[in-house]
């Protein structure tokens, strides 16, 4: 997707933003009508056991009962809520709406990148990149709610890049409601809200696809005074928008919170937030850290056993924050790569985090499909799919490769390292906003 | 008839334990077989009046033990006798299998079961009741399922359903099964039950299998239940009493153990390759925008 092979020619109209979108609609209904079939004629379902949860959550809640008396319900009461028409109008509701999420991602990204300029066809090409992705177009149709989450987050991009700031943060104190991870983005969200670039009442400066130059807010070629240097930093990191947004997001994701603590007590409490923050499951995952917990599992960890583990993920985000928050869609691709590659317990679905936010990435990135994109793609399906058959071996056939598995998950780990590192090194810096110019005299 | 209908109450039951080697080297063989023969002339009969024959013991019990279960099911006897007349007479016929079935986590434990009731009596629903060893769980959803699908009249698991713990967090789970013999339709009394199991997570073992082994269903014959009765009870008669048997080799299931011997080494180099990760990526990050920042020096 590198600037250098842009071509000016037009793509044929069949693969217009419009019929691509309609296509993918189609194709989404069809694979819904297709799993309900499929559920009723064979023995292996197509929908998600976890939409089974969510619906059973969901007629709990319709019948006036906690939605977590449900097993496994580890949700925010919100998901139960919006899929109660499960229960009085079909069962596929959900399913309807979460894909329906999944095109309006599609909508987000073609929009995100036509405010950045880019040119319509590598705009078409990077929106095929989420709705022709096999995996995208699934996941949404078994019944799974990331899409939903993935529209949020990129509707908090698209609030951002307009200046709305209060949007932005309604949207963002929600969604870590509903699904913590996105806590990840609370520190380059919050760099990024500079007063250079936010004012009231005007719409921040975008950096486009179009500008060869990528200029780095952080240059700073004049020099002042140590203490004013210190005291312009203090006054700037406690601007109006930045306490506006923490204090937005922040009252949102409390009223959220509180009003479900009001229906569900603890139960809400522990299964829906505290579960996620303290999980560590023993049972075989792609992580790297599933054998070890196993093996210590008859014991305790000790929380100097806990800190110590947690430390290169928190090292990795600060890192990955510090460096890139201004390119603030590159860093939270970034960061949620990381997150997940360096968590206590990976499933397939947390990898659609981050397939929401790569082709908001591929406009700018250097890399060639032929031959090192290509060479990414297969060294990262490669290492999935060599843990997957160990993975197989365990839990089908019986057979102890627990070890096996376990190295498994470590090349998986370093899979994600280097296509992390590729990423990066072929990324060509862009931040979202330009500075305004400032008019005061230079000191 | 009649007296020999009144004398042969609980004649013969035999359920045979004759297993027969499948495809895994794993699955348990057994070719002894237990005949639980309960030949009295007072019926132990049951006086239940939940739906469920489990689900009073566990309203006063937090976990399944056999003992407790034993004295739980002497608790629950009819203070009176029961009208022989009302009992139906049963024949009990070949021996069948018990084993279990599959590969991987995921198996089935297979019960068959002959039982031929002589006439048409108010005792027409078999109850199965599986005290399910640790290490192993039912999934309640799926048998609701396959309860909707007709495979079982009723079927309710008791206990920890908890599916995510492993076998050294979680108690043991009772599955109940309800068979509905009047309008079943089996040929020469034979009934087949297949329940689909799901292992735990076992404890560490230095074999790297730890082994799971089932003892016999508990059988009952009782009555409907009527839902809209409210605390009507209901008798069963009991046919046999399982648990595990120690004299004969029961059938078992070995599932995959984690190794102790693996400990030290797993934990170094699962830290090492994280920090190795982690400081990859954070040289590569602080490279690649110290180098933009000089880019951006030139250009300003």
């Amino acid at each position: 997707m590198s600037r250098g092979s842009e071509k000016t020619d037009e793509s044929p109209k069949w693969m217009n933003f419009r019929s691509l979108l309609v296509f993918s609609m189609f194709l989404r209904v069809f694979l819904i009508i297709y799993g309900e079939w499929q559920d009723a004629h064979m023995e292996v379902r197509y929908t998600d056991v976890d939409y089974m949860v969510f619906s059973d959550a969901a007629s709990l809640m319709a019948s006036g009962e906690s939605p977590y008396k449900r097993t496994t319900y580890r949700y925010s009461p919100l998901l139960a809520f919006i899929l109660i028409p499960n229960s009085i109008i079909h069962r596929s509701w959900g399913k309807f709406l979460f894909s329906a999420s999944d095109l309006l991602v599609g909508w987000f990204i073609h929009k995100i990148l036509k405010q950045r300029n880019v040119p319509e066809k590598i705009c078409t090409y990077s929106v095929m990149v989420w709705l022709f992705n096999p995996f995208t177009f699934t996941i949404g149709t078994r019944g799974n709610c990331e899409p939903l989450v993935c529209a949020m987050v990129l509707w908090i991009i698209i609030s951002l890049m307009k200046g709305n700031l209060s949007q932005a943060a309604f949207w963002y104190g929600l969604v870590v409601h509903f699904r913590v991870y996105p806590i990840i983005y609370a520190l380059p969200i919050i760099l990024v809200l500079d007063s250079q670039i936010f004012r009231s009442g005007q719409k921040p400066p975008l950096e486009d696809w179009n500008t060869g130059k990528a200029k780095t807010t952080t240059s700073n070629t004049e020099k002042k005074p140590l203490h004013f240097n210190l005291l312009t930093a203090l006054k700037s990191l406690f601007s109006r928008e930045r306490i506006m947004f923490a204090l937005i997001s922040g009252g949102v994701f409390l009223a959220c919170n509180a009003i479900s603590f009001y229906f569900y007590g603890h139960e809400f409490l522990h299964e829906a937030l505290l579960y996620h923050l303290t999980r560590t499951d023993p049972r075989h995952n792609f992580s790297i850290y599933f054998y070890h917990i196993y093996l210590h599992y008859e014991r305790q960890f000790s929380a100097v056993e806990k800190l110590i583990s947690f430390l290169p993920q928190f090292t990795v985000q600060f890192a990955l924050v510090f460096c890139f928050y201004q390119d603030l869609v590159f860093c939270i691709f970034l960061q949620t790569v990381a997150f997940v590659a360096f968590n206590k317990v990976i499933t397939a679905q947390y990898f659609v985090w981050f397939y929401c936010l790569l082709p908001l990435i591929l406009p700018w990135s250097r890399m060639k499909l032929k031959w090192e994109g290509l060479l990414c793609i297969i060294i990262w399906i490669g290492a999935q799919t060599h843990w997957l058959l160990w993975g197989y071996m365990l839990e089908f056939k019986g057979v102890n490769v627990f070890l096996k598995l376990w190295m498994a998950s470590l090349l998986f780990l370093a899979a994600n390292t280097f296509v992390l590192v590729k990423i990066i090194q072929r990324h060509q810096f862009s931040p979202l906003f330009r500075r305004f110019r400032s008019l005061s005299p230079k000191m | 008839m009649a007296t020999q209908r009144q004398s042969s109450v609980i004649s013969l039951i035999f359920i045979y334990c004759a297993i027969s080697s499948t495809s895994s080297s794993q699955v348990g063989t057994n070719y002894g077989h237990s005949d639980e023969i309960s030949n009295s002339d007072h019926n132990p009969s049951l006086c239940i009046s939940d739906q469920y024959i489990m689900q009073s013991y566990f309203t006063t019990h937090t976990s399944l033990n056999d003992s407790e279960f034993e004295n739980f099911l002497l608790l629950q006897q009819c203070s009176d006798k029961i009208d022989q007349n009302i009992v139906p007479a049963i024949s009990s016929l070949l021996q069948h299998r018990r084993n279990i079935t599959g590969e991987g986590s995921h198996r089935n434990l297979i019960t068959s079961i002959k039982l031929l009731l002589q006439s048409e009596s108010q005792f027409n629903e078999l109850v199965i009741v599986e005290r399910l060893p640790l290490g192993v769980f039912a999934d309640p959803f799926e048998l609701q399922s396959l309860q909707q699908r007709k495979v079982f009249s009723d079927v309710s698991v008791f206990g920890d359903t908890n599916l995510e713990l492993p076998s050294f967090r979680s108690n043991r789970s009772v599955v109940e099964i309800h068979v509905d013999m009047s309008s079943r339709d089996y040929e020469h009394g034979e009934i087949s039950l297949k329940l689909p199991l799901h292992a735990r997570y076992q404890p560490l073992h230095d074999s790297g299998y730890s082994r799971v082994e089932f003892g016999e269903p508990d059988l009952f014959l009782c009555s409907s239940h009527l839902p809209n009765q409210g605390h009507e009870q209901r008798r069963c008669l009991v046919l046999s009493i399982g648990g595990l048997k120690t004299e004969a080799i029961s059938v078992f299931w070995d599932i995959p153990a984690g190794i102790r011997d693996h400990t030290e080494y797993v934990s170094a180099f699962t830290f090492a390759a994280a920090v190795l990760s982690a400081f990859s990526i954070l040289v590569v990050s602080v490279l690649s925008s110290k180098v933009e920042s000089c880019k951006n020096s030139k250009q300003s």
